[in-house]
C-alpha cells in the first residue's frame, strides 16, 4: 500500500518537473512566428527602401481630404531613405534579438506567452510609422505619424503592466512627446494660413523670413526637441527605460528619438529662415550634451547610462542643425546613422548582460569579458563607435562633427571637444565596469540570438570605419535635403595636423583624464543630478500633472454631485456659448415682434399653460406630480402644433407623449422609494435638496435662467429671420404628387428623406437594446 | 400600478381591437391623409400599454401570448425597411428610388396605393410596435417593484417565452 502513493507521487511530479520547459519551447516556437513575421516585414521594408533609394528615389501623391487641402504625399528622398533604412535595418536586428529576449523576459516574469500579442503588433506598427514619418512630405502627415509613434511607444514602454513604474514612464513619454507634437500642428496651421499649403517642399520654396516664420519655426523645433528628448524635455527618456530592452534598443536609439531630429532635418530650410531659432537650437543642443553627458557619468543602472548618453548624442545633432550649412547638414545625417548603429548595439548588450546575470547595475557587474569574449568585443566596438575611436564609423561622425563645429567658431569648437571627451569618458566607464575587473557574478550562457545582432552591428561599424564611403553617399543625399542645396560628405583618414584631428586628440585626452579621476567626475555628476531633482523640469511636469488631476477631479466631483448638476453641466456651457454668439452678432433688426392674429389667440393661452406646467414640474414635490405636469407640457405643445396646421406632427406628438408618460411612470415605479417621507401613493422626489453645496438654492434657478434665456434668444432670432431656403418646402410639396402621394409628411418620411428615417429607426432599435442591456443584461425578452 | 382594476381591464380588452383598426387606417390613408407607419405603430403600442397597466405585466403577456415575438417583429421591420431602401442598388439606381416610378400607374385598392413606400411604411410600423413592446416588457417588467425581486425565477415561467 505504501508503494502506491509513492508511485502516484512520482507519476505526479515527473510531468510537473518536465512541464515548464515543454510549454516554453512550444511557446517560443509559436512566439517566434510573430517576432519573425515582424522581422521579415522590416527586412522587406529595408530591401524596398534600399532598392528605391539606389534607383534615385520615388514619390507618390494622393489626395486625402481635398476640402482641407490635405494630401498623402510621400517621397523617398535622401533624408527619407536614411531614416527609413535606419529604422528598418536596425528593426530587423532588434526584432530578431527580441524574439529571443521576449521569451526569456516573459518566462522570467511568469507571464503567458500570449502577451506577445501586446508587443509585436506595436513594434511592427512602429516600424511602419517610422518609414511613413521618414518619407512624409506634408506637415499634417508628419504630425499624424509623430503621434502614431508616440502611441506605439506608450504601449511598448508600458508592456510590463504589473509595474507601476512602467505605467508612469509610459504616460510621461506619451504626454511629453504628444503635447510637444501639438506645437507641430500649430506650426502647420500657422504656415498654412500664411502660405496656403501643408506641403514641405512648397513651403521651403515660398517661405520668407518674418514673425510668422519665426514662430512657426520655433514651434517646429519644440516638437522635434521634445521627441528627441532634448533639455528641458529630456526627463521622459531615462524613465522610459522601464520598457523591455528591445524597445529601448529600437525606440530609444534609432527610431522614436531619431524622429525628432528627423523633423528638424526635414524642415531645416524653414528653421534656417530665423537666426533666433538656430541660436536656440545651439543652446538647447549644448545643454543636452552637457546634461546628458555629465549625468551619464554617475549612473549605475546600465540602461540609464545609455539613456543619458542618447540625450547627449542627439544634442550633437541638434548643435549641428543649429550651426546649419552644408558641412553641418551632412555631418548631422552621418551622425544619426553612426549613432543609431552604436547605440542599439549597446542597448542590446545591456539586455543580454541582464538576461545572463540577472543584474542591471554596473556596481554589481564586472569581469564579464572573460566569460563572454565575443560579447565583450562586439560591445567594445560599439562603445568605440560611440566614442569616435579610429577604425569605426564613429570616428568619421566625430570628424565631420569637429569640422562643422570648427567652421562655426571657437565656442562651438570648445563645445565639440567637451562633448566628445564626455562621451569617451562615460562610455569607457560603462564598458570597463562591465567587462573588465574581477568577475562578480556567475553568468549563465547568453543565447546566441542575443549576441548575433550586436556582432552584426559591430561588424557594420568596423566596415564603415574602413570604407566610410558606404555611409557617405546616403549622408550626402540626406544632408542635401536638410540644406536645400547639394552637400558633399567625404570622410576619410588624414594623418596631418588638421583641426579636426587635433580636436579629436584633445577630446580623447580629456576623456581619459575624466576616466583617470572617476571620483571628481562622479561628484560633479551627482551634484548636477541632485540639482536637477530639486529644480528640474521633471518636477514641473509632476506638479502640472497633479494640478490637472486635481482640477479635473474637482470638476468631475461637482458635475456628478447630483442629476441637476449633470444637467447644468450641459446647459450652462451651451447657454454661455449662446450668450457669446449673442454678444458677437449684431442684434439690430434681428429680433422682430409680430402681432397676433387668428388662431394665435388660441395658441397664446396654450403657451401660458405650458409655462404654468413647466413651473409646476420644477416645483413638484412628488414624482407622479412631476410626470403629469411634464405631460401637460407635451400635450399643450401638441395642441399648438395642431393649431399651426401641422396635423401630422400633432398626431405623433400626442401618441408619443402618451407613451412617454406611461414609460416614465413604469420607470419611476422601479425606482426605490426614498427612505424619508414616503407617503403611500406619493413617491418622494429628491429635488437636489440634499446637495451639500453652498448656494445650491440659487444654482438651479441660475442654471435654468442662463439656459432658458439663451434658448429664447436663439429661437427668437431664428424665427425673426426670413427663411433662408424658401424653396425647399415648396419643392417637397410640388414633388409630392409625383411620388403618388398627397400627404407631404408621409412622402417625405418614406421617400424623400427615407435614408434619414432609416437611420432614426435604427437608433430606436439600438436604444431598446441598450435598455435591455441595462435592465436585463441584454435579454430582449 | 401592478394592481389590477376591473374597469381598466375591460377597457383595455375593448380598446385593443379598435386601436389596431385605427392603426391600419392610419397606414392605409397614410398617403392621402394625416398619419403614417410611425404613428400607427405607437397607437398599437398604446393599446398594448393599456394591457400592461391594467393587467400587470405577466397577465398581459399571458392574455396576448404573441407579444413574445416582439423582438422578431422589430428586427423584421428593420430588415423590411433596409430591403425597401436598398433594393434599387440591385438595378444600379440610387437608394430609396421607389417603384413604380414617378408618373407611372399605381394600382390601388380603395385609397390604399400598392407601391414600395408602403412596404417601407409597414417596416416602420412593425419596428415601432416591436421596439415599444420590448420597452414596455423591460420597464413594466417582470422584476418591476419589490415583490417581483423576491421571486426572480417566476419571471419567465408563465410566459414561457423563447429566448431570442
Amino acid at each position: 500500500m505504501g508503494d502506491v502513493p509513492a508511485g502516484h507521487e512520482n507519476l505526479a511530479t515527473a510531468p510537473e518537473s518536465s512541464a515548464p520547459p515543454a510549454p516554453t519551447r512550444r511557446a517560443s516556437r509559436s512566439g517566434d512566428r510573430q517576432g519573425w513575421a515582424s522581422c521579415a516585414l522590416a527586412a522587406a521594408g529595408f530591401v524596398v527602401c534600399l532598392v528605391g533609394w539606389l534607383q534615385g528615389g520615388a514619390s507618390s501623391d494622393w489626395p486625402w481630404m481635398p476640402s482641407l487641402d490635405l494630401r498623402l504625399s510621400f517621397a523617398l528622398d535622401g533624408l527619407g531613405a536614411l531614416y527609413a533604412l535606419l529604422a528598418t535595418g536596425i528593426g530587423v536586428l532588434v526584432f530578431a534579438y527580441g524574439t529571443a529576449y521576449l521569451s526569456l523576459h516573459l518566462a522570467h516574469q511568469e507571464r503567458a506567452t500570449a502577451e506577445r500579442w501586446r508587443f509585436w503588433p506595436w513594434m511592427a506598427l512602429f516600424a511602419a510609422a517610422m518609414v511613413g514619418l521618414a518619407t512624409a512630405q506634408d506637415l499634417v502627415l508628419l504630425f499624424l505619424f509623430f503621434d502614431v509613434t508616440a502611441v506605439c511607444s506608450y504601449f511598448l514602454i508600458g508592456f510590463d503592466r504589473d509595474e507601476q513604474q512602467a505605467h508612469r514612464a509610459a504616460l510621461m513619454a506619451l504626454l511629453v512627446t504628444v503635447v510637444s507634437a501639438v506645437a507641430l500642428l500649430i506650426a502647420a496651421v500657422l504656415l498654412y494660413a500664411e502660405y496656403g499649403t501643408f506641403s514641405i517642399p512648397e513651403l521651403v520654396d515660398r517661405v520668407d523670413s518674418g514673425t510668422t516664420t519665426t514662430v512657426a519655426a520655433a514651434l517646429l523645433a519644440v516638437a522635434g526637441l521634445g521627441k528627441s528628448a532634448q533639455v528641458p524635455l529630456h526627463f521622459w527618456l531615462p524613465r522610459a527605460m522601464a520598457a523591455p530592452t528591445p524597445v529601448s534598443a529600437y525606440l530609444h536609439s534609432a527610431a522614436m528619438v531619431a524622429a525628432g531630429v528627423l523633423l528638424l532635418g526635414r524642415v531645416h530650410p524653414l528653421l534656417a529662415r530665423s537666426d533666433a531659432v538656430l541660436t536656440g537650437l545651439l543652446v538647447v543642443g549644448t545643454a543636452s550634451i552637457v546634461v546628458g553627458g555629465v549625468l551619464a557619468l554617475s549612473q549605475d543602472v546600465l540602461k540609464q547610462v545609455l539613456a543619458y548618453s542618447t540625450i547627449s548624442q542627439y544634442g550633437y545633432v541638434v548643435v549641428l542643425y543649429g550651426i546649419g550649412g552644408a558641412t553641418a547638414s551632412g555631418a548631422a545625417a552621418f551622425y544619426v546613422l553612426a549613432h543609431g548603429i552604436a547605440k542599439s548595439a549597446l542597448f542590446m548588450t545591456a539586455g543580454a548582460v541582464t538576461m545572463a546575470t540577472g543584474q542591471d547595475r554596473l556596481s554589481r557587474l564586472g569581469g564579464l569579458g572573460r566569460r563572454s569574449p565575443l560579447l565583450a568585443a562586439a560591445a567594445g566596438v560599439a562603445a568605440a563607435n560611440l566614442a569616435g575611436l579610429p577604425l569605426t564609423a564613429g570616428f568619421f561622425k566625430d570628424e565631420l562633427f569637429f569640422e562643422a563645429a570648427h567652421g562655426a567658431g571657437s565656442v562651438t569648437t570648445v563645445i565639440a571637444v567637451l562633448a566628445a571627451g564626455l562621451t569617451l569618458a562615460y562610455i569607457g566607464r560603462f564598458w570597463m565596469l562591465l567587462f573588465l575587473g574581477r568577475p562578480r557574478t556567475d553568468p549563465s550562457p547568453v543565447p546566441r540570438l542575443l549576441t548575433a545582432p550586436i556582432t552584426v552591428l559591430a561588424v557594420a561599424s568596423v566596415l564603415v570605419g574602413v570604407v566610410p564611403q558606404l555611409f557617405a553617399g546616403l549622408a550626402a543625399d540626406a544632408g542635401s535635403v536638410t540644406n536645400a542645396a547639394p552637400v558633399d560628405v567625404s570622410p576619410g583618414y588624414h594623418l596631418d595636423a588638421r583641426p579636426a584631428n587635433l580636436m579629436a586628440l584633445s577630446a580623447w585626452a580629456l576623456g581619459v583624464l575624466v576616466l583617470v579621476f572617476p571620483g571628481t567626475a562622479r561628484a560633479g555628476s551627482l551634484a548636477l543630478a541632485r540639482a536637477g531633482d530639486r529644480i528640474g523640469p521633471q518636477r514641473i511636469y509632476t506638479r502640472l500633472l497633479r494640478a490637472s488631476f486635481r482640477l479635473s477631479g474637482a470638476l468631475h466631483a461637482r458635475e456628478v454631485l447630483d442629476l441637476r448638476s449633470s444637467v447644468a453641466a450641459v446647459l450652462v456651457p451651451a447657454g454661455l456659448l449662446m450668450a457669446l454668439a449673442f454678444a458677437a452678432t449684431p442684434t439690430v433688426g434681428a429680433y422682430a415682434v409680430g402681432s397676433p392674429a387668428g388662431s394665435d389667440w388660441l395658441i397664446l393661452p396654450l403657451l401660458g399653460l405650458v409655462l404654468v406646467a413647466a413651473c409646476v414640474t420644477a416645483r413638484a414635490g412628488t414624482r407622479l406630480g412631476m410626470v403629469l405636469a411634464l405631460s401637460v407640457v407635451g400635450f399643450a405643445l401638441a395642441a399648438v402644433y395642431a393649431l399651426n396646421s401641422a396635423p401630422d406632427v400633432a398626431l405623433v406628438a400626442v401618441v408619443v407623449e402618451t407613451m412617454i408618460t406611461l414609460v416614465f411612470l413604469a420607470a419611476l415605479a422601479r425606482l426605490p422609494r426614498a427612505a424619508s417621507a414616503a407617503r403611500p401613493g406619493h413617491l418622494h422626489v429628491d429635488v437636489g435638496a440634499e446637495a451639500p453645496l453652498r448656494g445650491a438654492r440659487w444654482r438651479n434657478p441660475l442654471a435654468a435662467g442662463v439656459a432658458g434665456l439663451a434658448a429664447l434668444a436663439g429661437i427668437w432670432g431664428f424665427l425673426s429671420e426670413p427663411d433662408v431656403t424658401p424653396g425647399l418646402a415648396e419643392e417637397l410639396i410640388r414633388r409630392t404628387p409625383e411620388a403618388h402621394g398627397q400627404d407631404v409628411v408621409t412622402v417625405t418620411i418614406t421617400d424623400f428623406r427615407g435614408l434619414d428615417t432609416l437611420a432614426e429607426i435604427t437608433v430606436l432599435l439600438i436604444a431598446v437594446v441598450g435598455v435591455a442591456t441595462l435592465v436585463r443584461k441584454g435579454r430582449l425578452w | 400600478m401592478s394592481r389590477p382594476y376591473v374597469v381598466a381591464q375591460v377597457v383595455a380588452r375593448l380598446l385593443w381591437g379598435p386601436s389596431v383598426v385605427v392603426a391600419i387606417s392610419l397606414i392605409v390613408k397614410g398617403y392621402t391623409d394625416v398619419g403614417d407607419g410611425f404613428a400607427a405603430g405607437v397607437v398599437v403600442a398604446l393599446g398594448l400599454a393599456l394591457f400592461y397597466v391594467a393587467l400587470g405585466a405577466s397577465a398581459a403577456e399571458l392574455a396576448l401570448p404573441f407579444l413574445r415575438y416582439a423582438p422578431r417583429l422589430m428586427i423584421t421591420g428593420l430588415l423590411l425597411c433596409l430591403g425597401t431602401g436598398f433594393f434599387p442598388l440591385l438595378s444600379g439606381e440610387p437608394i430609396f428610388s421607389h417603384l413604380p416610378e414617378p408618373g407611372a400607374h399605381v394600382a390601388t385598392v380603395g385609397s390604399l396605393e400598392l407601391f414600395t413606400p408602403l412596404l417601407f411604411d409597414l417596416g416602420l410600423f412593425l419596428l415601432v410596435v416591436g421596439v415599444l413592446t420590448v420597452l414596455l416588457h423591460q420597464l413594466a417588467g417582470l422584476k418591476g417593484v419589490a415583490e417581483d425581486l423576491a421571486v426572480p425565477p417566476v419571471d419567465d415561467a408563465p410566459t414561457g417565452g423563447r429566448r431570442p
